[in-house]
């Protein structure tokens, strides 16, 4: 019994080394929180379109179709960065619908924003109060989610994605 | 030049501290050569820190590591800090500080030759191993290999002087459990007579005092800095020395109760590994970045591999050793139903416990992400309702422990404490009727005034009052634990009974807090040397002709381009009145003011720590 108590410290040590090196080894970053809702079916969402109120778009309406949902606003700086990709993507994969929401950003502005840098997006959904956002878990902008046919979220990134990420992280999922 | 003299001077401690090492084994020299030789390594190892201090202070951009993290016109104070406000930097100062460490250890009379001995050679082989970790992964020696006029600057947030020399003191008391741990182990492999005990004491009471410090000035740090309008956020950085604090505490509880027996002495090996395991495991989760926090340190997975190597041979050899070589047990232990013994040991139990509950609920994120691939976070509900409740039969013990027999369940005067705690009790309940009645605020406030009055009580009923240096030396466990209950009264007050306020404001409005008047006059923006500074600039009580100024803001750090949140406190010593300037919005300002009462006792009580530990260091 004795023998046990003692022993306790160097099994608890094992227990803490086991875990802390399985994390290392895993290559993962702290600061980039796995996303709750990977493999998920994605949240459900009505939103309007920034050019037409009338014009709505629904969970419903990105059903059997691969899209890309990317939080922007014109206020973000990063967005600004990322953003002429979304050309190239669009370009590349004609048939990937980008569904572009607008967070917390005054019409003006964001209809600006895309006069100026471009539009790359099939639809531009209107997140003013952030409730969508909120939905998916966005943490901070810019925000990129990829959902497959079957409504379920296979990728996340948060920040503005790169060449890098496209190449190696989306374009294998496409 | 100076980086070329600071790398060489390293490796050339470390060189000297390999040799040493294998002194025990090879090369036997006597105890006056080996002591020069552990002196000239800590001399040469501090030489290498300051060659980096002085790369700092003359902003050699040629070293990488200034460039990194320097910038010329950073104030000099700034710039010196800024030799340990990095990884690197900082790595180098554990290493100097256990150089320190050892060097004074190296003068201790006392003890046998040979004890002394293994205890440096195992400090020289703690320093090979981080002395390797610096050179391998971390060193702050490189050169740059462009060549640039200027640098990138020091994050912004330690630019404050509380955060200048809080981590050379907090890693004062982390790395001098490395002394305890080695003269533990060198206990273990010696098993000599109880001498070791006393210089084991002496060194873990330096090392907590040191601890105490240095989290009270980070604490303090984060009070006014953050802007969140608290001092402790159960954060895993903070969490991370909480735990050897607590261990320590324990440690020295048992350094000084232990009167040869051999169960206690046991208990003591234990937990001065503990210490020093808990201190090095601190140093793995902070650097190698695996917990996020406040404190936004580099992620490196290398580093982090290295880091856990070394806790694992640190804390795997000393646990083996304490397995394959336990103290022989012979007598038992004197434990009555109350009596020191007793209360030493249930005193003992809860420290342990409160420190593994704080442990588990420190690296559960990681347990959980690694199996589950999910994110979660252990935060201040989960430790407000374990770690609480387990120290509060403590608390209680506590008031009454130091007059405590060794050898009867008497206790002397007993009726006066009973007396006094039903009174007390009474008061306070009456207190808390009056106010807005809340547990925990009920709880926290009898617990703080019973400790405070029971050693007051304590003090006069069992010494002769008499003002000299001895007096003071033989009432200080009392005055500790005063210093404990006052510390127990400011965190209850200023947690449970705090308030928040909320306004929306023009510049020239005027607001009442607490029937004051408080004017807001005007924004005002400044640049200063590094930064732009924004600043609210309020009025408090403009009704009085002596009206107090506070300033709240914010600053703008060009270089790094962070903002930092600059509260505005007005002290009094019943109430600190904390004010936090907000966002602009259609020309009003958002400002929050908090009310914390009773903030300053947290700041007293741990001075109060700090001197009796000093005290205890000098007692034999």
């Amino acid at each position: 019994m004795n023998r046990i108590i003692i022993l306790t410290p160097l099994i608890i040590l094992l227990i803490i080394c086991f875990f802390s090196l399985t994390y290392l080894l895993s290559g993962k970053d702290p600061n980039k929180p796995p996303s709750a809702l990977l493999n998920k079916n994605v949240p459900s969402f009505e939103s309007t379109s920034l050019y037409d109120t009338k014009e709505t778009i629904r969970t419903t309406d990105i059903k059997n179709r691969k899209t890309l949902i990317n939080f922007f606003a014109s206020w973000c700086s990063p967005c600004k960065i990322e953003h002429p990709l979304f050309f190239e993507i669009g370009k590349k994969y004609p048939e990937l619908y980008l569904l572009g929401f607008n967070h917390k950003d005054p019409t003006s502005d964001a209809k600006k924003y895309l006069e100026d840098d471009g539009n790359p997006y099939d639809f531009v959904g209107v997140d003013a109060d952030g409730l969508i956002a909120l939905e998916f878990g966005v943490f901070g902008l810019p925000e990129t989610y990829l959902i497959n046919e079957e409504g379920k979220i296979i990728f996340k990134f948060m920040g503005p994605i790169t060449k890098d990420v496209l190449k190696n992280e989306i374009e294998p999922l496409l | 030049m100076s980086s070329l003299v600071g790398f060489l001077s390293l490796v050339f401690a470390i060189g000297i501290n390999f040799y040493l090492f294998l002194s025990r084994y090879i090369f036997k020299f006597q105890k006056q050569k080996f002591n020069l030789f552990i002196r000239f390594s800590s001399l040469l190892t501090l030489l290498s820190f300051f060659s980096l201090m002085y790369a700092y202070v003359v902003s050699d951009f040629s070293n990488y590591n200034v460039f990194q993290n320097s910038h010329s016109n950073k104030p000099l104070i700034y710039k010196i800090s800024g030799t340990w406000g990095n990884h690197e930097g900082s790595m180098l100062l554990w290493l100097s500080i256990l150089s320190i460490f050892s060097f004074f250890f190296s003068f201790t009379k006392n003890i046998e030759d040979d004890f002394q001995k293994l205890t440096l050679i195992i400090q020289a082989f703690l320093h090979i191993l981080f002395g390797l970790f610096i050179v391998f992964t971390s060193n702050p020696f490189l050169v740059n290999s462009i060549l640039v006029n200027e640098g990138l600057g020091l994050n912004p947030i330690l630019q404050d002087p509380g955060l200048a020399v809080h981590p050379p003191i907090l890693y004062a008391g982390y790395v001098g459990y490395s002394i305890v741990f080695s003269i533990a182990i060198a206990g273990l492999f010696q098993n000599t007579d109880d001498e070791w005990l006393y210089v084991a004491k002496k060194w873990s009471l330096i090392s907590w005092t040191f601890l105490t410090g240095g989290i009270a000035l980070g604490s303090y740090w984060a009070y006014y800095e953050l802007g969140w309008g608290g001092w402790w956020f159960w954060d895993p950085v903070e969490n991370i020395s909480l735990m050897p604090w607590i261990a320590g505490l324990a440690l020295v509880h048992s350094l000084m109760m232990v009167r040869g027996e051999q169960a206690i002495k046991k208990w003591i090996v234990f937990l001065s590994i503990l210490c020093f395991s808990l201190s090095v495991f601190g140093t793995f989760l902070v650097r190698s970045g695996i917990l996020t926090s406040v404190h936004s340190f580099a992620a490196d997975a290398s580093r982090g591999i290295f880091i856990l190597l070394i806790f694992f041979i640190v804390t795997g050899f000393g646990f083996l050793v304490f397995l394959l070589k336990e103290p022989k047990k012979s007598n038992t232990l004197n434990l009555l139903f109350i009596n020191k013994v007793s209360a030493l040991v249930i005193n003992n139990i809860l420290m342990i416990i409160a420190t593994l509950t704080i442990l588990l609920g420190t690296i559960y994120p990681i347990i959980i992400e690694v199996l589950h691939n999910k994110r979660i976070s252990v935060g201040g509900p989960y430790f407000n309702a374990t770690v609480i409740p387990i120290m509060i039969p403590g608390f209680l013990l506590m008031s009454i422990a130091p007059i405590l027999s060794w050898q009867t369940n008497k206790i002397n005067n007993s009726k006066k404490y009973v007396l006094a705690f039903i009174i007390l009790s009474v008061l306070v309940l009456i207190q808390s009727y009056f106010l807005d009645f809340n547990t925990w605020g009920f709880v926290g406030l009898l617990l703080g005034f019973w400790i405070i009055l029971a050693s007051i009580i304590a003090i006069f009923s069992s010494y002769k009052i008499k003002i000299n240096i001895k007096f003071f030396k033989i009432i200080n466990p009392h005055v500790a634990h005063i210093g404990v209950g006052i510390a127990i009264v400011g965190i209850t007050c200023s947690s449970v009974f705090q308030n928040e306020l909320d306004f929306n404001l023009s510049e020239g409005d005027k607001f009442n807090i607490n029937g004051k008047t408080v004017l807001f006059e005007k924004i005002e923006t400044t640049n200063q040397i590094n930064f732009q500074s924004l600043r609210g600039k309020f009025l408090f009580d403009i009704e009085k002709n002596q009206s107090k100024k506070i300033e709240a803001g914010k600053n703008y750090y060009p270089v790094s381009k962070m903002i930092t949140s600059e509260a505005g406190i007005l002290h009094e010593w019943n109430k600190d009145i904390y004010f936090i300037l907000g966002d602009q919005k259609n020309n009003e300002w958002f400002v929050k003011v908090l009310i914390n009462p009773f903030v300053s006792f947290i700041w007293l009580g741990v001075v109060i720590m700090i001197y009796s530990g000093l005290i205890a260091v000098t007692r034999r």
